[in-house]
């Protein structure tokens, strides 16, 4: 029977595929290529390039070159959990770094636990992630409540804000920020109203109309994606903006290359979340990472969360160089012993488990608002280069 | 009341709008018997024509949305002549295979142009005050009277011209119009070719209100879809009525029911039409 | 009969060889793709019972597996029943709704069956996507998996053997007399209702035995990844099913098969690439249905001299 055959040779031919482990240390990339966050995997392209090249420079990690293998997750926690399975059984990766959404990260540390294969956070904000307090997950990024605790709430106490709107979208980013918000402005007595929108849509009018029957002078817009761009523009047509201000709560969708042509005008005085300025170095590990994206790419860095994902491969291959091996023991043993120099501060995670703060390192963000299209750090005030411009 | 007044507004523009993109596969269904899967796709292909003609090759904006309405007439007469006319006859092929094809566009349209949204720029900028209640964009004023316009031409072209008798007559009994000495395939072709301009008009309309996204595309083929059925395949005022009501019903039940089941109404009304008057409000019984 | 026997016997060689070599000879990952193949096997293969076997294009084939995921899923998490139970069950629920979805629309057939089941395809994943109290919406439920200590080789031989047993029912189904008026109706509806053929019971019946097996593929597909999102019930999923049961044949029974395990290996490779994979699967696709209409199989039978006479068997 001519079609069983093939049957069974397409079988062997998958049996004969036998991956034999090459001579480099392999370190996965988990970030979203495709999707609605595309522009993120770009962002961490570049970021990785940068390490690469930082990295084999000094003579790689474990005295070999190191290679990266980025795997897409397309944004879906499925894909990602998936994806993350095969860096672990088909490259056999030594250790696996990125990401930078929550519902994908919570899938993902599961399926790390279950390898037992350490995973470094770069930018997935969600307290869960190292609440959960598994052993081989790490975060050298933000986590919402730090970001809110003292950040966003912060600001907007310190900037006289009387009357907010939260308006987040469905994800797990989404609702975690929003309800340690909420829970920050009540602490606060700030009066608030929370709204909830779907990340893909492409028409907010009717949620417009009805936040601007509240006059409210700050909107917080958790919103990750372009969505964010047409929320902005479409408040800038109903006359809710700039008359109150809108604060994108993640940052890089106000950093991409099509924000000013989507949203026009109305970009104007817009604050948003960010973790990179050119005039703010936080250490001189910052300055080297500026120069070199500028000679390898020919422009400035905008989205930072280049940075971020250059941030974590370091501390990646740093921790397996100090374990001298790739046994994951040893590189979660050296990770708990981290205090390396990154672009953005010292990294020094958390020991003690029992909250969000294990094996957690919070690095300094900043408040940034667009003025004159150019980024004006408004907050917090040690690292300001302006002052905040509220709008009429 | 300002804030009715608004949904309402809103459920007129996007409604008319939509009217269009149904019409272009109200013509395909009723002339070929074929659901263009792909109707989104060629949308938001006019939309990034129109986007890189302005950006790339500095056209002004009304000019670059002519030539890439142009362009997607030629598009829908390439896949009508190499895909679509083999199919003929066969139901249940050519629904697969415009199914593929859409999927095919779609993933397309992510390699060639890239997951951004891009908008062109709108014709008009700002807003207006209107009835003094509430501000309104522009753009959305002007691309309604955009519609009307085509609105009224298509109209035209169908009651008054001798084309526009001809589909009539093909979609009436195509045996009957070819015996009078219409060439139903030459028909066929220009048909397509129609189908896919109408979706590459509204397409040109609406990119500068809502940018274009490759994963957008499903969403506008369905409400073409239920529009459709809703008005009844084959007619053109139910085309119209249905895409009013629709506009109408999302804007509103969005607003007063749930903002987040905003996109499921129209597929309640899908359902419901099917089941309990599948030939649309103003289509022929079969 | 001695053409039987040799039939026979490559199953037995093919289905033993599948039973015995790979959870000892393949990797951890290739273990994987054979397991997510199998459960592309039984998709494929049930939604080739409606749309090859009785010419009616679902869209909502993925729905149904998602159906049955979710209806297993929240069981498990909320009310802490065990998968094993909860899998039939979720099956039972889907072949439930297959049967009212059914009745709806086989009467209008065609295009409106393919609409409305586009429709019911979305309402489902924007009920579940929102409705994130009970199912976690886009961020995904985590299920219990169906073995108390994680054994992809387990898993493996439960999806090998529960895909034998469907394919053996689809198999059984589409040779008896049920079949025959499958294809009866296929072929000329209008003669086979004159003949005395119930077509629209005979519909029904095949849609929602169709929905029963997507709903168990779903329900153990859901409880081996652990986690199901509203990615099971989508539109791309759906299209994914169908270019398998496309390019591999429809109307042929070993057509959806092949195409599965085809589709499934090859995108793994291709991967290596980016995601181009669909891309790459819907040229094919398109391909095949505008110049092979009838997929591989037919174009292997060619070479193999055999004749077709419309539908055919295996």
């Amino acid at each position: 029977m001519k079609r069983m055959l093939i049957l069974v040779a397409l079988f062997l031919l998958a049996v004969a595929t036998v991956s034999y482990g090459a001579d480099a240390v392999k370190i996965g990339v988990v970030g979203p290529r495709t999707g609605p966050a595309a522009a993120t995997g770009k962002a961490f392209e570049e970021g990785i390039a940068l390490a690469v090249d930082a990295l084999n420079a000094k003579g790689g990690v474990l005295g070999k070159p190191v290679e990266i293998v980025f795997e897409d997750t397309a944004g879906v926690p499925e894909k990602a959990a998936s994806g993350f399975e095969k860096l672990i059984t088909r490259d056999k990766v030594a250790i696996i770094v990125g990401e930078s959404h929550s519902s994908s990260a919570l899938a993902e540390i599961e399926v790390a636990n279950r390898y037992k294969v350490p995973f470094i956070i770069s930018e997935a904000w969600h307290d869960d992630i190292t609440k959960k307090g598994y052993k081989w997950v790490f975060r050298a990024g933000p986590a919402n409540s730090g970001v809110v605790d003292f950040y966003i709430a912060p600001f907007v106490k310190d900037n006289g804000f009387k009357k907010v709107v939260i308006v987040r979208e469905n994800s797990d980013w989404g609702v975690g920020i929003a309800e340690r918000t909420e829970m920050n402005l009540k602490r606060m007595q700030i009066p608030y109203n929370t709204l909830k929108v779907e990340r893909e849509s492409k028409d907010f009018y009717t949620e417009l109309t009805k936040i601007k029957a509240d006059n409210p002078d700050i909107l917080l817009a958790y919103i990750y994606g372009t969505g964010l761009h047409f929320f902005l523009a479409q408040a800038n047509e109903v006359g809710l903006t700039p008359k109150a201000l809108l604060l994108d709560g993640a940052g890089p969708p106000s950093l991409w290359d099509t924000f000013w042509k989507n949203v026009g005008n109305a970009g104007e005085l817009e604050l948003f979340m960010s973790s990179m300025h050119e005039k703010v170095h936080f250490t001189p590990a910052s300055k080297i990472f500026w120069e070199a994206y500028k000679k390898k790419f020919g422009k400035d860095p905008t989205d930072y969360k280049s940075r971020s994902i250059y941030n974590v491969i370091l501390v990646a291959a740093d921790a397996v160089n100090r374990a001298k091996s790739t046994n994951n023991e040893a590189i979660v043993a050296a990770l708990e012993k981290t205090n390396l120099e990154v672009t953005t501060g010292h990294v020094k995670f958390g020991l003690k488990p029992g909250s969000y703060e294990y094996h957690q390192w919070m690095p300094p963000m900043l408040v940034v608002q667009w003025q004159d299209k150019k980024q004006i750090v408004v907050y917090p005030k040690e690292a300001a280069t302006g002052s905040l411009k509220k709008g009429k | 009341m300002s804030e009715f007044l608004l949904y309402l507004i809103n459920g007129i523009v996007i409604g008319v709008i939509n009217a269009i993109s149904a019409i272009g596969v109200s013509l395909i269904v009723g002339i070929m018997k074929v659901v263009n899967f792909a109707h989104g796709e060629l949308f938001i292909f006019a939309g990034y024509f129109s986007y890189h003609l302005s950006q790339s090759l500095g056209l002004p904006p009304l000019v670059a949305m002519f030539v890439a309405v142009g362009l997607t007439f030629l598009v829908g007469l390439l896949m009508e002549w190499t895909l679509i006319r083999p199919t003929y006859g066969d139901d249940m092929r050519s629904l697969i295979i415009t199914f593929i094809l859409s999927i095919v566009l779609q993933n397309a349209a992510l390699l060639i142009f890239g997951p951004y949204p891009l908008k062109p720029p709108a014709l008009i900028g700002g807003a207006t005050n209107l009835f003094g209640l509430f501000y309104y964009g522009n753009q959305r004023l002007i691309s309604f009277f955009i519609s009307l316009a085509v609105l009224f031409l298509i109209f035209y072209l169908l009651k008054r011209t001798w084309f526009g008798k001809a589909i009539r007559a093909i979609s009436q009994d195509r045996q009957m119009a070819s015996m009078i000495g219409i060439d139903h395939w030459k028909m066929n072709t220009f048909s397509f070719g129609l189908g896919a301009a109408l979706a590459g008009v509204a397409g040109v309309i609406v990119a500068p209100i809502f940018p274009v996204t490759p994963s957008g595309s499903a969403a506008i083929s369905l409400t073409a879809f239920v529009i459709v059925v809703l008005g009844g395949m084959g007619s053109l005022k139910g085309c119209i009525i249905g895409g009013l009501l629709l506009g109408l019903i999302e804007n509103l039940g969005a607003a007063y029911i749930s903002t987040m089941y905003r996109n499921i109404f129209a597929f309640i009304i899908l359902i419901l039409v099917l089941v309990i008057r599948p030939w649309g409000l103003f289509g022929q019984k079969a | 009969m001695e053409k039987q026997k040799l039939s026979v016997l490559v199953l037995a060689v093919v289905f033993g060889g599948m039973a015995l070599f790979p959870p000892f000879l393949l990797s951890q990952y290739w273990l994987h793709v054979m397991i997510i193949s199998l459960f592309y096997v039984m998709m494929a293969s049930s939604w080739n019972l409606i749309a090859g076997y009785t010419g009616q294009v679902s869209f909502a084939h993925a729905a149904f597996a998602g159906i049955g995921a979710y209806a297993s899923g929240i069981l498990s998490v909320f009310f802490g029943l065990s998968p094993w139970l909860g899998i039939p069950i979720g099956s039972a629920v889907s072949a439930l709704l297959g049967l009212a979805v059914g009745y709806l629309c086989i009467r209008m057939g065609g295009i409106y069956l393919s609409l409305t089941t586009l429709g019911f395809s979305e309402i489902l994943r924007i009920i579940i996507t929102n409705e994130d109290n009970w199912t976690r919406g886009t961020m995904g439920l985590q299920v219990p998996g169906l073995f108390a200590e994680y054994s992809k080789t387990s898993y493996y031989y439960l999806f090998l053997v529960v895909a034998i047993l469907v394919l053996i029912l689809l198999y059984r189904l589409i040779h008896s007399d049920l079949g025959l008026s499958f294809r009866a109706v296929l072929n000329d509806e209008t003669a086979a209702s004159s003949s005395g053929i119930n077509t629209v019971r005979i519909r029904i019946i095949a849609f929602t035995i169709s929905s029963a097996i997507a709903g168990l593929a779903g329900g153990l597909y859901g409880h081996y990844v652990m986690l199901i999102s509203p990615d099971v019930p989508s539109l791309g999923q759906m299209f994914l099913v169908l270019a398998m049961a496309v390019i591999g044949g429809m109307g042929s029974f070993a057509g959806p098969i092949i195409g599965a395990f085809l589709l499934e290996i090859l995108s793994e490779y291709i991967r290596i690439y980016g995601e181009y994979h669909v891309l790459f699967y819907g040229l094919v696709a398109l391909t095949i249905t505008r110049f092979a209409p009838d997929g591989l199989m037919a174009v292997a039978g060619k070479f193999s001299g055999k004749k077709r006479v419309g539908v055919e068997t295996l």
